[in-house]
């Protein structure tokens, strides 16, 4: 009994000695551009959340459809209801690492380049990505960046014919993250 | 009658091209005007996607959504207020991101402060996220 005392009281320090190492945020900003000599097209999101673990890269994201927000009511509501289709699908999110977590101090004031590998899911398609980005360490705040571009069709997204000289078929994706200490 | 058949057809392409116009412009939503669908406490809210998200998203996406609580505790991020309110739940919360296309009342939003939100509900991440959110006095 007493052992099992001390076993539980031990497992727990390790999780707690080991929180150090996790880092998150629920305020992370997430834009896309959609770029075409017809339209320009931009909206955002500032509520994704994201975890990531120094020990090891792990890195994940997760945004809700329905929170991105765009200048015209009318091209939101198409986003919504055709093409991300967010009722069914109300969800985005990655899954991956931080391929070269190694050469990140996070601790330490500095500018890291980072590779990022894993699997992000629109639409209910999951794909494998891999992109670069960039951490920002300075005065103890970390701030990780990357854009990258997604091909709207890779995801089952289709765009009506009238618009499509509207809408790009690859559309830029902007990170804008700043993590803070996950503390338990 | 050509001329009849001309004008005809130059007021039916004008008032296409207005009603074009005018959807291609529609306005959002007015939050402030906007009757809540759903009252409820901010606990219940949480309670209700924790028991079964997909029942949730599909009574409470979309719909303007008024929840009262306890303030948790507020962030500002780029100019952008979100006030959580207490969940019931230690870890997560009812995010309510203010509304940036109107102008609030007021900001300065206490913690442990009893207070109610009307905003269109997105769905649950760690937190139920509102966005567009009007206080409700």
């Amino acid at each position: 009994m007493k052992k099992g005392i001390l076993l539980s009281l031990m497992s727990l320090f390790f999780v707690v000695s080991m929180s150090g190492q996790k880092y998150f945020t629920r305020d992370g900003k997430i834009s896309f551009f959609s770029d075409t000599p017809m339209e320009k097209i931009e909206a955002h999101n500032s509520k994704a959340t994201s975890v990531l673990d120094a020990s090891n890269g792990n890195l994940e994201f997760a945004v809700l459809i329905k929170a991105f927000q765009f200048e015209k009511a009318l091209m939101q509501e198409h986003f919504n209801e055709n093409y991300m289709e967010s009722s069914k699908f109300p969800k985005s999110s990655f899954k991956g690492k931080v391929t070269n977590i190694k050469d990140i101090n996070l601790k330490k004031d500095g500018e890291y380049n980072a590779t990022v590998k894993g699997q992000l899911t629109i639409h209910g398609v999951t794909k494998d990505v891999e992109t670069t980005g960039k951490f920002v360490v300075a005065g103890g705040k970390i701030n990780a960046k990357s854009t990258f571009d997604v091909a709207v069709a890779d995801y089952n997204i289709t765009i009506p014919s009238v618009v499509r000289e509207n809408i790009a078929k690859t559309v830029k994706i902007a990170v804008d993250i700043k993590f803070e200490e996950l503390k338990q | 009658m050509k001329k009849t058949i001309l004008i005809g057809v130059l007021v039916l392409g004008a008032i296409g091209a207005i009603t074009a116009y005018f959807m291609y412009n529609k306005p959002h939503k007015d939050m402030e005007a906007a009757d809540a669908d759903i009252t409820l406490e901010a606990t219940a809210l949480f309670a209700a996607f924790q028991a079964d998200e997909q029942a949730a998203n599909a009574q409470y996406l979309d719909k303007v959504v008024q929840v009262s609580g306890k303030v948790k505790h507020v962030t500002e991020e780029d100019g952008k207020i979100s006030v959580t309110l207490d969940s019931g739940d230690e870890m997560s919360g009812v995010v309510c991101q203010l509304d940036d296309l109107s102008t609030p009342s007021r900001t300065d939003f206490k913690e442990g402060e009893q207070v109610t939100f009307k905003g269109m509900c997105t769905g649950v991440l760690l937190d139920v996220v509102l966005v567009r959110c009007v206080e409700v006095q």
